[in-house]
C-alpha cells in the first residue's frame, strides 16, 4: 500500500462506522418512541414532535417518551464514554466508571437525601455532590501518596472509597423506616428511567457536554495514557495533569447521569470493549463509537424495562442480566485484535 | 547534544550515584554499561527529566533540563523504551504516530503531515509493510523496531535507548544494532544506549561509558575501558577479551570458579 | 432422715416453679405457649406488634421498636409515648440485641404479622433461647378482630380485647353494608402513590394495597405474575390505566405532584382526586400495614363514596382515637388529622 493510501483509508473508514451507527441510533430512537402502552404508529410521533398532532399523542410523546428516550441514550452514552475513558487511562480493558468510586458516592448522596425524606431535585442534587466528593477525596488521598505507582494508588483509594460509600450506605438502610424510605431506597439503588422528565434533562445534558469536550479535544492526547507515565511524558505529555483532566471530565459526565437514573452498571464496561472490537483502541473514533453504542444499547434496555411487564423492571437488573452473560461470552472468545 | 554535569541521581534521600559527567554528541553512539542494580536506569530517568536530579544538571544544547517544558524536551530528546506488549492492540502506524505528539499542537490530532512523518520512520528502518499490523501480535524483535521508529517519528536529534536489546534472539540482536550503528552515523542521531553485555559496545564500536555501583569508572574507547581486570571486578565472573580474525573484539567469560573479590550485587 | 429431708427439700423446690400458676394458650402458628398468671410486661418483636399492644394494654408496654417523633408522641397517651427505643427483632429493620431483650425481662415476647416459617422459626428459636414465652399472631387485615380477642386474652383483659374486635367488626360490616349497594362497574378505580415520586405501589394482593380493595376500590395495578409486593410503576401505563382515584400517605408527593409535568396530565389529579391521608400517630393506610388502618376503613370509604358513604369522619375519628388510642382529641388536633 503506498503512504497515500494508508494515510486516507483508516480516518475515512473510521468516519464510514460512526456515520452508520448515528444514523441507527437516530433510527432506533424513532422506533422507541412508538413503543408503549398507547398505541403511537411512526407517522403519528412525527406529526407530534413537529406539533402538527395534539392531544393525548403529543403529551404522551412530549412528555413521558421523548424526555425518557432522551435520557436512556444520554446516560447510556455518558457512561459508554466515561468507561472508555477510565480503560485507557487505567491501561486496563477491565474497568469501569465506578472505580474510582463515583457511583457509590452518588448512592450514598441519594440515600441521605431519601434518608432525610428531601424532596426529589435534592436528592439527584446530593447524588451529583456525592459521586464527586467522593472522586476528589480519593483524587486527594492517592496525591499524597507519592512515590508509588499512581494509577495503581488510585485503584486502590477507589477501592476503599467504594467500600466506605458502600458501608455508610448500609448503614442508612439499617436506620431508614422500613415501611417509607427503606423501599424507595432500595428502588434508587436498582436504577430508574421511570419518573424522568424534561426538567431533569435541563441540568444534566449541559454537565454531560461540559465533560464530553475535553474528551474529545484531548482525544489524541489520552491514548498515550495507555503507555505509562515515563513513556507519556518523555513523548511530550503531561501524563499526570493529563490524567487528572480525563479523571475530572469522566466523573462529572457519570456523577450527573447517576443523579438522575441511579445505579447502572454494565453499561460503562461491556459498551467501550465492543466498541474496541469494531473501530479498535485509537480514542479518536473509540470515543464516538462507545457513546454512540452507549446510548443505542441503554436505550434498547430501557424500552425493555417499560415494555415487558405491566410493572417497571429495573434498569440496573436488566442491564445486568443482559451485559453479565454477554462480557462472559467476550471473554470465552478471546479475541484481542479487531482487524 | 545531552550533558550532564556533577550529576547526583536517586529517589528522594536515596542516592543511586554520584557525580556523574557525561556528553553525547551528533553522530556518537555512547554504550553505558553495568551490571544490574549500577544505577543506569535511575541515570536514564534522570537524563530524560523523568526524575529529578538530586545535584548537579542535565543540559539540552546547553538549555537546562529543568527549565525545558515536557514537549521541549521530547522535540529534542526521544525515549526508547524496552518493547513491551500494550494492553490494548494499537495497529503499528497507530504506535508511531504517538512519536508525533510532541510537535502537535496541544489540542490537535494528527495531519497529513505527521502521518507521512510516521510512514517514512517506518520505511526507513524497513519495516513499512508492518503499517498496518496489530502492534501486539508483533515478535519481539518487530516491536522493538517499532519502538525506534515511534523514536525517529519523533524527529528529535537524540535518541536515549534503555536495553534495546533486551529479550531479544539472537539474530534480532545483530539486526537492532545495524539500525541504531545507521542511525548515528549516517542520521547524525546523538545516541546513548544502555546495555549489559560488553561485545555490544566493542560490535558498535560506542564510546563506553563503564558503571559500577553508582560511580563511572571510565570512559573511553571500548578496548581502552573493557580490560580483562574492570570487567572481571564490575561483573564478578573472570573475562578474557580476544580478537577474532576479523579484528574484532569479543568477551568470553569463564565458566569455572567466580573472582574473588565480588561483592553480592 | 436428713437424707429425707434433703430430698424432701430439694423436691419442694424444684417443684417450685410448677407451683407458680401458668396458663396455655394456642397462637395463630398452632404454637402452644406456657404464658404466666400475670403478663406483667410484653416486649414486641415489631411495628405491628407495638400497635397492637398499644391499642389493648399500653400499661404492659416496655419500648417502641422505634422511638416516636415529637410529631407522633403529640397523638400518643403518655407516658406510653415516651417510652424507650428497643429495637425490631422481625421483619425489615434491623435487630434488637436479644441480651438486651433478656435484660428487659419482658414476660412475653409479642410478634403480630406474617405467618411464614421464617417468623415460626425465629419464634421458636427465640423463645428457646430466651427462655421467655414468644406469641405469634396473624397479622392478615381480616384475622384483626380474633387477633384482638386472642391478645385480651393472653394479657388477661378479655373484656378490652372484646370492645375493640366489636369496633373492627363494625368497621368491616359498616363497610361491607355500604359496598353491598354499590356495583361492580360503580366502583372506582383506585391507585396507592408512593415515594416521592409517587411510582411506587402495590399490586393486587400486596399488603401494603389490600386496604384499597377492601374499602371497595379496584386497583389499576391489577394481577402481576411476577409481583407479590411492592412495585415500581410505569408512568405511561399508570396513565393508560387512568386511575379515578389517588391516594398517598407521602407529603412530598400530595406537595409536589401537581407541579410535576407528568402528574398534571392525569385526569384523576386534574379533577382533583388525589387524597392525602393523615398518618399520626400511626399512618392510617399504611406505615406499617396493621390495625392501624381500621380508621383508615372509613376514611378511605369516604375517599372513594364521597356521597353515599354516610360515615361523620370527626366524629367517628375522635370515638376511634379515644377507644383505641386512649387519647382526647383536641378540635385543633382533628382539625390537623382531617383538614
Amino acid at each position: 500500500m503506498t503512504d497515500d493510501a494508508i494515510a486516507t483509508t483508516r480516518p475515512a473508514r473510521r468516519l464510514s462506522v460512526v456515520a452508520w451507527l448515528a444514523l441507527g441510533l437516530l433510527a432506533g430512537a424513532l422506533v422507541a418512541l412508538t413503543i408503549g402502552p398507547f398505541r403511537l404508529t411512526l407517522p403519528e410521533v412525527l406529526a407530534a414532535l413537529t406539533g402538527l398532532a395534539g392531544g393525548t399523542a403529543e403529551v404522551v410523546v412530549w412528555n413521558i417518551r421523548l424526555p425518557r428516550v432522551l435520557a436512556a441514550m444520554l446516560v447510556g452514552a455518558a457512561l459508554a464514554a466515561a468507561g472508555a475513558s477510565y480503560q485507557v487511562l487505567f491501561r486496563n480493558p477491565l474497568v469501569s466508571p465506578d472505580i474510582l468510586g463515583v457511583s457509590s458516592g452518588a448512592a450514598l448522596g441519594a440515600v441521605c437525601g431519601i434518608f432525610l425524606s428531601l424532596p426529589v431535585i435534592a436528592i439527584q442534587g446530593f447524588a451529583f455532590l456525592g459521586g464527586l466528593t467522593a472522586v476528589a477525596l480519593v483524587i486527594f488521598v492517592a496525591q499524597a501518596v507519592r512515590g508509588v505507582d499512581q494509577t495503581l494508588v488510585l485503584v486502590l483509594t477507589g477501592v476503599v472509597m467504594g467500600a466506605l460509600a458502600g458501608a455508610a450506605t448500609s448503614l442508612l438502610k439499617v436506620m431508614a423506616d422500613p415501611y417509607d424510605q427503606l423501599p424507595a431506597i432500595t428502588f434508587w439503588l436498582l436504577g430508574s428511567l421511570a419518573s424522568t422528565t424534561r426538567a431533569d434533562l435541563g441540568p444534566v445534558l449541559p454537565a454531560v457536554l461540559v465533560g464530553l469536550v475535553p474528551l474529545i479535544l484531548l482525544r489524541w492526547r489520552i491514548n498515550l495514557l495507555s503507555l505509562g507515565d515515563d513513556e507519556a511524558r518523555a513523548l511530550g505529555v503531561d501524563a499526570p495533569r493529563l490524567r487528572l483532566v480525563v479523571i475530572a471530565a469522566a466523573t462529572l459526565i457519570t456523577a450527573s447521569v447517576v443523579a438522575i437514573a441511579g445505579v447502572v452498571g454494565w453499561v460503562g464496561l461491556v459498551i467501550p470493549h465492543i466498541a474496541r472490537m469494531l473501530v479498535g483502541p485509537s480514542f479518536a473514533t473509540l470515543l464516538p463509537v462507545a457513546a454512540i453504542l452507549g446510548a443505542g444499547y441503554l436505550l434498547l434496555v430501557d424500552t425493555l424495562c417499560r415494555t415487558l411487564a405491566t410493572i417497571e423492571i429495573p434498569l440496573g437488573i436488566l442491564t445486568a442480566v443482559l451485559g453479565a452473560p454477554f462480557f462472559l461470552w467476550l471473554l470465552a472468545r478471546g479475541r484481542r485484535g479487531w482487524t | 547534544m545531552i550533558a550532564a554535569e556533577g550529576l547526583s541521581i536517586g529517589h528522594g534521600v536515596r542516592v543511586v550515584g554520584r557525580d556523574l559527567s557525561l556528553t553525547v554528541r551528533p553522530g556518537e553512539i555512547v554504550c553505558l554499561l553495568g551490571p544490574n542494580g549500577c544505577g543506569k536506569t535511575t541515570l536514564f530517568r534522570t537524563l530524560l527529566g523523568l526524575i529529578p536530579a538530586l545535584a548537579g544538571r542535565v543540559t539540552l544544547g546547553g538549555r537546562a533540563l529543568s527549565a525545558l517544558r515536557r514537549a521541549e524536551i521530547a522535540q529534542a530528546m526521544a525515549y526508547v523504551p524496552q518493547a513491551h506488549v500494550p494492553p490494548f492492540p494499537y495497529l503499528v502506524e497507530e504506535v508511531v504516530l504517538m512519536g508525533r505528539t510532541a510537535r502537535m499542537r496541544p489540542l490537535a490530532a494528527p495531519s497529513a503531515a505527521d502521518r507521512a512523518a510516521a510512514c517514512a520512520a517506518l520505511a526507513r528502518l524497513g519495516i513499512g509493510d508492518l503499517a498496518s499490523a496489530d502492534y501486539s501480535r508483533l515478535s519481539g524483535g518487530q516491536r522493538q523496531m517499532v519502538m525506534i521508529a515511534r523514536a525517529l517519528a519523533q524527529a528529535a536529534p537524540i535518541l536515549v535507548m534503555d536495553e534495546p536489546t533486551a529479550s531479544l534472539d539472537f539474530g534480532n540482536q545483530a539486526r537492532v544494532l545495524a539500525r541504531i550503528a545507521d542511525l548515528a552515523r549516517a542520521g547524525g542521531h546523538a545516541v546513548i544506549l544502555s546495555t549489559h553485555d560488553p561485545d555490544q559496545a566493542f560490535a558498535l564500536d560506542a564510546r563506553v561509558i563503564l558503571m559500577h555501583e553508582g560511580a563511572i569508572l571510565a570512559e573511553g574507547p571500548p578496548g581502552q575501558v573493557l580490560t580483562p581486570d574492570r570487567l572481571s571486578r564490575v561483573y564478578g565472573v573472570e573475562v578474557a577479551v580476544e580478537r577474532t580474525e576479523t579484528g574484532r573484539a569479543v568477551c568470553a567469560p569463564s565458566l569455572s570458579t567466580p573472582a574473588p573479590e565480588r561483592r553480592a550485587s | 432422715m436428713i437424707r429425707l429431708a434433703l430430698a424432701t427439700l430439694v423436691a419442694l423446690s424444684l417443684g417450685h416453679p410448677a407451683q407458680a400458676q401458668t396458663r396455655s394458650i394456642t397462637d395463630s402458628a398452632g404454637r402452644v405457649v406456657e404464658l404466666p398468671e400475670q403478663v406483667g410486661s410484653v416486649l414486641a418483636a415489631g411495628p405491628p406488634a407495638a400497635i397492637l399492644l398499644y391499642v389493648m394494654a399500653p400499661d404492659r408496654m416496655l419500648g417502641w421498636p422505634r422511638a416516636n417523633r415529637a410529631d407522633e408522641r403529640e397523638f400518643l397517651a403518655q407516658p406510653h409515648a415516651d417510652l424507650p427505643e428497643l429495637g425490631t427483632l422481625t421483619g425489615q429493620g434491623g435487630e434488637a440485641n436479644l441480651e438486651r431483650v433478656v435484660a428487659l425481662q419482658p414476660d412475653l415476647i409479642l410478634d403480630f404479622g406474617s405467618l411464614r416459617d421464617t417468623y415460626v422459626d425465629l419464634a421458636n428459636r427465640v423463645q428457646a433461647q430466651t427462655g421467655i414465652p414468644y406469641l405469634l399472631i396473624d397479622g392478615r387485615f381480616e384475622n384483626t378482630p380474633a387477633a384482638l380477642r386472642l391478645l385480651g386474652e393472653a394479657l388477661g383483659v378479655p373484656e378490652r380485647g372484646e370492645a375493640l374486635a366489636q369496633d373492627a367488626e363494625a368497621t368491616f360490616a359498616r363497610i361491607d353494608a355500604l359496598l353491598a349497594e354499590v356495583p361492580e362497574a360503580e366502583r372506582p378505580r383506585a391507585y396507592l402513590a408512593r415515594g416521592p415520586e409517587g411510582l411506587e405501589s402495590g399490586v393486587v394482593g400486596s399488603i401494603n394495597t389490600e386496604i384499597l380493595e377492601r374499602a371497595g376500590g379496584v386497583n389499576v395495578l391489577g394481577r402481576s405474575d411476577t409481583a407479590r409486593g411492592l412495585v415500581q410503576v410505569n408512568f405511561e401505563a399508570l396513565l393508560a390505566a387512568d386511575p379515578d382515584v389517588i391516594v398517598t400517605w407521602d407529603r412530598q408527593f400530595h406537595e409536589t405532584h401537581r407541579d410535576s409535568p407528568l402528574w398534571s396530565r392525569m385526569r384523576a389529579v386534574q379533577e382533583g382526586r388525589v387524597h392525602l391521608s393523615p398518618v399520626l400517630p400511626f399512618g392510617w393506610i399504611d406505615r406499617p400495614p396493621s390495625l392501624n388502618r381500621i380508621i383508615g376503613l372509613d376514611w378511605m370509604a369516604a375517599v372513594f363514596y364521597p356521597e353515599r358513604h354516610g360515615i361523620d369522619l370527626r366524629a367517628r375519628t375522635r370515638d376511634f382515637y379515644r377507644l383505641w388510642y386512649h387519647l382526647d382529641l383536641t378540635e385543633d388536633q382533628l382539625d390537623r388529622l382531617l383538614p
